[in-house]
């Protein structure tokens, strides 16, 4: 048929890369983008202020590195990572089921899981974008009279990929939620606010029940300042564990969102 | 003819609620119009029919592959939905281009697709404008025209005539014929049953989550005709009106209501009472308010087809 030589063949690839482009475009046109746009940028303006007041008051007391990796601690692990993967996670399906547009994808040639996975693979990367310009903007501003020391790049790097790393992992796991439970933001507040932030904290084996702790097990450990009782009680995960322990569970929780949204059935309400 | 979509046994509950029952069908190639009141079932057999919900019982095949979970099928299949959703910050173009990717054809393929179905619904000229800028009319026609897009041999309507204006109409049904004269199959649903007389013959009655009947339009049209109708006039002095009516042998009943100014008519020939009223007003000098017909609609055919 004329139909089939004008396209492309269909693989799951192909599927996945169109879902991709199309839901890449729709990410950066939605206002929800825009606001978070915002939201991951409110680090970068602490950064600014406490680099005016160190330079127009002469306060000296805390070094640009501390400062950055206290933001990267505080702000991008235990905060923005967390609201950005839960908005975007969660609406992976739910803003199809609450918008009444999920009828437009399931009646197009595409798998569900590549469906899923092409919208992941979008919203994930708008909110690295999203994550990394911050942190960038912060490491500059926070290190800017100490631009040519290599060593700090190198603290930037690794503190990029553990953030990304995490919103993929939170991600998956919003995502997986968002195909199941109606009231998925509720529960990934909770979950987000109050076990990972609870549990982190518990001594033994309790901690590795959160994602937060493989994160910050990649993370170096702070030896002073007032930010440290954050994470004093770390007990932490040798590294290349943790990164495959973080793989494992976004695979583990995009492999059961492609599960849940194959066979579940989604009732529009009318 | 080979049917293009075959039901078996099809039936489906939303838990306590029954939203289709045992549906048997076969339809064939050309427009079978889906008519029935709001809430019949209409949507659920649509939805059935594109595999977006699960059937309790029963097997829906297109072109004899089942559709459910069968993404593939849907390279055939255009589904233009009910609901007056959409991405809104994308604009017309955006829309119907970024659904043709879905179906994987090249971007030069997509490009010329997507400007030939704007060019049939005209939105040609608004097809860079965002579609939360668009009229009702507008967005019922961009809906319709990511359906065709991609050039499906079966079409899906779910009240496509919906919130477009009488020019609006006119032009659409003139386009679903065209579709039905290139071999296409389409399935229309509406409740109002001049819509679907305006497209096809062949229908398919649907009422409370069973098919009432199945066939010619005419066999419904003759039931409404033969049906008695309620007729509600309101004038300066409806006695004097309702009086030239009393000795006619084609009414049934004159009821006066409530209201000082109404009475309501029951006749058998609707066609010879409104001939015969606007002489009436004329000769009575009387002026005329409103004149409706209360029980002309699906719901009260349906009512007097089901004995209730």
């Amino acid at each position: 048929m004329e139909r089939n030589l004008k396209e492309k063949e269909w693989t799951f690839f192909n599927s996945f890369q169109d879902v991709f482009s199309f839901f890449f475009l729709l990410g950066r046109k939605a206002k929800k983008t825009k606001v978070f746009y915002l939201l991951s940028f409110m680090p970068v303006a602490m950064a600014l202020m406490v680099q005016f007041g160190q330079i127009f008051y002469s306060r000296n007391s805390l070094s640009g590195p501390y400062v950055f990796s206290n933001i990267i601690i505080t702000f991008y692990l235990q905060f923005i990572i967390l609201i950005l993967a839960l908005f975007f996670g969660t609406s992976v399906c739910s803003e199809e089921l609450e918008g009444k547009t999920l009828s437009y994808l399931t009646t197009r040639p595409i798998s569900k899981s590549s469906f899923i996975l092409g919208k992941y693979a979008a919203y994930s990367l708008l909110m690295v974008l999203m994550t990394v310009v911050g942190v960038v903007l912060c490491f500059l501003i926070l290190n800017f009279n100490q631009l040519g020391r290599f060593s700090l790049y190198k603290v930037l790097l690794k503190d990029t990929a553990v953030l990304v790393l995490g919103l993929l992992c939170y991600t998956a796991l919003f995502t997986f939620i968002g195909t199941f439970i109606k009231r998925s933001i509720m529960f990934g507040l909770i979950f987000s606010f109050g076990w990972e932030n609870v549990i982190q904290y518990f001594p033994g084996s309790t901690q590795r029940f959160a994602i937060v702790h493989y994160l910050k097990s990649l993370l170096p450990s702070p030896t002073s300042g007032r930010f440290s009782f954050l994470l004093f009680r770390l007990e932490p995960t040798p590294p290349v564990l943790a990164v495959v322990i973080l793989l494992g569970i976004t695979a583990l929780f995009l492999g059961l969102a492609c599960l849940v949204f194959s066979y579940k059935e989604y009732i529009l309400e009318e | 003819m080979n049917p293009v979509i075959k039901t078996r046994k099809l039936s489906k509950w939303y838990g306590n609620i029954l939203g289709l029952s045992d549906v048997t069908l076969k339809i064939e190639k050309g427009i079978t119009g889906l008519l029935g009141p709001n809430g019949a079932g209409k949507s659920t057999f649509l939805k059935l029919l594109t595999g977006q919900i699960k059937a309790n019982i029963g097997s829906v095949m297109i072109n004899g592959e089942k559709v459910r979970n069968n993404h593939r099928i849907f390279s055939q299949i255009g589904f233009c939905p009910e609901s007056d959703s959409f991405y809104e910050e994308m604009t017309g173009w955006e829309f119907v281009t970024g659904l043709l990717k879905l179906h994987h054809f090249s971007q030069a393929d997509i490009e010329k697709r997507a400007a030939k179905a704007l060019n049939i619904v005209d939105l040609e000229k608004a097809k860079d404008r965002r579609i939360k800028t668009y009229s009702r009319g507008m967005r019922q026609r961009i809906k319709f025209a990511q359906a065709i897009a991609h050039e499906p041999d079966v079409l899906i309507l779910d009240e496509p005539l919906n919130g477009l204006d009488p020019l609006g109409r006119r032009k659409l049904i003139r386009l679903i014929k065209s579709y039905r004269d290139e071999g296409k199959t389409i399935i229309v649903s509406s409740h109002v049953l001049s819509e679907i007389e305006a497209m096809t013959n062949n229908i398919i009655l649907i009422h409370q989550g069973k098919i009432f009947a199945q066939g010619d339009i005419h066999y419904i049209r003759d039931l409404i005709d033969t049906h008695p109708h309620m007729i509600s006039v309101t004038c300066s002095d409806p006695r004097k009106i309702a009086s030239r009516f009393v000795k006619e042998d084609y009414i049934l009943n004159i009821d006066f209501t409530e209201k000082k100014d109404n009475f309501v008519v029951k006749t058998n020939n609707r066609d010879q009472f409104f001939n015969r009223l606007p002489s009436v007003f004329i000769e009575e000098k009387t002026e005329v308010q409103e004149i409706t017909s209360p029980d002309d609609n699906l719901q009260a055919v349906f009512d007097y087809l089901i004995g209730e």
